[in-house]
């Protein structure tokens, strides 16, 4: 329809409307604008004309037309209108219900407890908290430079949880644990140097362990690594007993370690008479236990069945000791009873791979008396050992580690160290105006030799640690170079090192034979150790093969020292230097290691760390007089006292 | 998913009774506590979140997580773009802290898409910020800073005083990665159990 006819319809409908209003009746459809008066003239208006038909037509009456001629009747009827519109249910915002699932930890329970005491004396609480946090957390000491360090600190090492733990909430455990470099970083934990990236990765390692063999190579820190997971351990109250199980010569090794690097943590050692020793097994509140092989097996078997306490947790140091399984040390080691089972050793098979077998019996992986297949032990390896070598872990090391081992004097040895002690200070006072240095010098070095050994029954600490460290060595195919001051003592080492390939190199072999011993020494498997004297091994031997330097007793000079180890750490080395020196701890040697650091310490402080300044660090007259509470004589002067 | 009652660890130890915690004793009755909360999206599943109540250290205390709650077609549609915060801060966020046993005294989150969340717990709630300058509603805290709502001026002063308790160089982002990972591995074995 076109806009023109709208307007059209639209002007008619407003004239009808218009007449509507008059009461005129509308016009017809077909002419709308005809108004009309009544039917009869709207009727009359319509054209038509007769047409004859020729069929004849009657009109009866039939009421219809009457009822033409009035208006139809229009009735109207109520129905139900339509529903409103339909609405959608009403919305509104409301907080639906979660379904949540938790889990606390052993150190949460205990403030959980402790909230509503702290709800009732809040403000004495935070009074504490402020005298708490007021003590500044010592700083770690780092033993790598700050590059190294930064480096370090990318990898940040997160516990991951073990194989098998299958539950949500040990998994969860592990996972939500801080990474070790914060939960080592000397805040709640002080930690006395920061730990190499592997040994942060073996801490957590044996953390999240119930059953683990540590086998990296001597040197790398074993110890260190498990007592900082046994600390984190207890911390996290996972453990409350530990049992730590070592060979004898090796007990005041792990007392001082323990000290070292968990000095919060008590430890007992287990020793004493046969009352004592059960005094201490049962001792309650002890969360760790030391002793040795030989009075575990006596005194596990002095108890009734059940009887022996139980640990959450039992480590065995040099654990190759069990590789015979039907040994009573194996015996008893598998009869603990415990909840977890660590294996510490360097050398986890030192002949045979059954050898581990045992091992692997004690840690729980094997049922009793089995012989896994080579297949079956390579795969109980990766899930149980973690060895690490040297050469693997270079890049996380220095090229050189000093480990200062302070040894404990067997019985015999500080007797005769006490006795020629106390008389030579009586001789030395005797002698009165007439005193010289060489007095004392001589004093000095009886009291050295008799640190070194007994002279009268052969006793030697330093010996029965030397063998422990050397059983290791050897097993692993590593050769070791040791110094000391005496040749004497070096043709008495001869014979217990002889099992170990031993070579002697001093000022008594012939000139001619010394090239034909250290070719030996490079080029024969079987030869382990080389006994050296500073005079003839400290200079001009290429000797970088050997990845271990004992000092057996220390030179008066640092500086000569360090003259020795570098035989073994040279330019070229492929692998670290690992130096030991022995010092007996109580004794004179103690004491000029004193003197000695304090002196170099210093140095370093004046010239600053760089400087080589071990040339000046002799011991001078005054100062070998200090050792014993001696005055020099005042015209003696300071002679120095150094290697010819 | 039911919650979890209770923690076996420590009793299955082989402990003496008495003296037996003393060296591990808490000198303070009601030490600073943080709250981490923060949520994993999975495109089926819907939103988990994830509340970790630590020490000043960043040690553990308690963790709670929801199951996953995923809005449905209305109220995407209505909510529009206040969907995530309603879900993430009043929905879960608020939960959450009801469950909690260990109560954190101060709450942190990663932005501030749900920092109303304030109107609806009893304590401080902030969000991290890598720079801050030491204002009103901003706080150096840790390695990082952080921001307060600003219709709560007095959490800043009562964080003021808790802050020197937090280390200087601690990483206060990490500990969301330990919520993630542990929320990645609830889904998981979640997963794992309907299969």
């Amino acid at each position: 329809m076109t806009d023109g006819s709208l307007r059209m319809l639209d002007e008619m409908s407003a004239r009808q409307a218009a007449r509507a209003a008059q009461g005129a009746v509308p016009g017809p459809h077909w002419n709308l604008d005809q108004a009309a008066v009544s039917l009869d003239e709207l009727l009359n208006e319509v054209p038509c004309e007769g047409v004859d038909l020729g069929v004849p037509a009657q009109i009866y009456s039939s009421g219809m037309n009457v009822a033409l001629q009035r208006w139809p009747a229009v009735l109207t009827e109520a129905i139900t209108a339509p529903k409103p519109p339909a609405m959608m249910p009403p919305w509104k915002p409301h907080r639906q219900k979660v379904t949540t699932f938790g889990l606390t930890f052993p150190e949460g329970e205990s403030f959980q407890t402790a909230k509503s005491a702290a709800d009732k004396g809040g403000e004495s609480a935070s009074k504490d908290e402020e005298e708490l946090t007021a003590i500044e957390p010592p700083r770690p000491v780092s033993l790598m430079d700050d590059e190294a360090l930064a480096e370090a600190k990318k990898k940040l090492v997160r516990l991951k949880p073990p194989a098998d733990a299958l539950s949500i909430e040990d998994r969860l455990f592990y996972l939500l644990q801080p990474p070790l470099q914060s939960w080592l970083a000397g805040q709640e934990l002080i930690m006395p140097f920061e730990p190499f990236p592997y040994q942060y990765e073996g801490i957590g390692w044996l953390f999240s362990k119930s059953s683990a063999l540590l086998a990296d190579e001597m040197g790398l820190g074993k110890t260190m690594q498990t007592i900082t997971a046994i600390r984190l351990l207890v911390r996290s109250g996972q453990v409350r007993r530990v049992l730590l199980v070592c060979p004898k010569p090796l007990l005041p090794n792990w007392q001082r370690e323990f000290r070292t690097w968990a000095e919060e943590l008590p430890f007992v050692v287990v020793e004493g008479d046969g009352e004592r020793r059960r005094l201490t097994w049962t001792m309650p509140g002890v969360p760790v236990l030391i002793a040795n092989y030989e009075s575990l097996v006596r005194d596990f078997a002095a108890f009734g069945e059940d009887e022996f306490p139980k640990f959450d947790l039992v480590v065995l140091d040099e654990a190759q000791r069990i590789k015979n399984r039907t040994s009573r040390t194996a015996e008893t080691a598998r009869a603990l009873p415990r909840r977890r089972s660590w294996a510490l050793t360097g050398t986890p098979i030192e002949n045979r791979p059954e050898e581990l077998g045992a091992l692997y019996e004690f840690l729980e992986v094997v049922p009793p008396n089995a012989t896994p297949d080579l297949r079956q032990l390579q795969y109980l390896a990766k899930q149980f050992i973690l060895r690490r070598t040297k050469n693997l872990v270079m890049k996380d090391m220095p090229p050189r580690l000093d480990r200062d081992e302070y040894l404990e004097l067997l019985p015999a040895q500080k007797y005769a160290y006490e006795k020629a002690e106390k008389e030579g200070i009586i001789h030395l006072n005797d002698l009165g105006d007439s005193i010289s240095v060489q007095h004392v010098f001589e004093l000095v070095l009886r009291l050295k030799q008799i640190t070194n050994f007994d002279p009268l029954t052969g006793e030697s600490a330093k010996l029965d640690r030397l063998e422990a460290d050397m059983e290791e060595i050897a097993a692993s195919g590593g050769k070791a170079i040791l110094f000391s001051q005496w040749t004497k003592v070096l043709d008495w080492l001869a014979k217990p090192m002889a099992k170990y390939g031993a070579l002697l190199y001093h000022g008594g072999v012939p000139t001619k034979q010394r090239e034909p011993i250290l070719k030996q020494f490079k080029e024969d498997p079987n030869s382990h150790i080389i006994l050296m004297s500073y005079g003839t091994g400290a200079v001009g031997l290429n000797l970088q093969f050997a990845g271990y330097v004992f000092l057996f007793d220390r030179w008066w000079n640092p500086a000569i020292e360090d003259q020795a180890i570098n035989r073994a750490h040279r330019i070229g080395c492929k692998s670290q230097v690992i130096v030991t020196r022995f010092i007996s701890k109580d004794t004179i040697e103690e004491r000029i290691d004193k003197v000695l650091t304090e002196k170099r310490e210093l140095f370093a402080r004046i010239l600053g760390e760089g400087d080589d300044c071990n040339a000046s660090l002799s011991l001078n007259a005054s100062e070998i007089f200090g050792l014993f509470d001696l005055k020099a004589r005042s015209n003696k002067g300071t002679k120095s006292i150094g290697p010819k | 998913m039911g919650r979890l009652c209770g923690w076996s660890r420590t009793s299955q130890m082989h402990g003496d009774g008495d003296g037996k915690e003393r060296w591990m004793s808490h000198g303070n009755q009601d030490p600073f506590r943080m709250g981490f909360l923060t949520a994993v999206e999975d495109a089926e599943r819907g939103f988990v979140g994830g509340l970790l109540v630590t020490n000043r250290f960043g040690r553990p205390l308690e963790f709670q997580c929801t199951a996953p709650v995923k809005p449905n077609r209305a109220q995407q549609i209505l909510y529009g773009p206040t969907l995530r915060p309603f879900v993430l801060g009043e929905l879960l966020g608020r939960t959450l802290l009801d469950k909690v046993g260990v109560k954190p005294h101060l709450v942190l989150i990663e932005s501030d898409e749900i920092i109303d969340l304030r109107q609806h717990v009893p304590m401080a709630v902030a969000f991290l910020m890598d720079k801050v300058t030491d204002s009103a509603t901003q706080l150096p805290f840790g390695k990082h800073g952080i921001a307060f709502h600003p219709d709560f001026q007095g959490d800043h002063a009562e964080m003021a005083r808790h802050a020197k308790a937090i280390p200087a160089d601690a990483d206060l982002r990490e500990p969301f990665e330990r919520v993630r990972e542990a929320l990645a591995e609830t889904v998981r074995l979640g997963t794992a159990r309907t299969a």
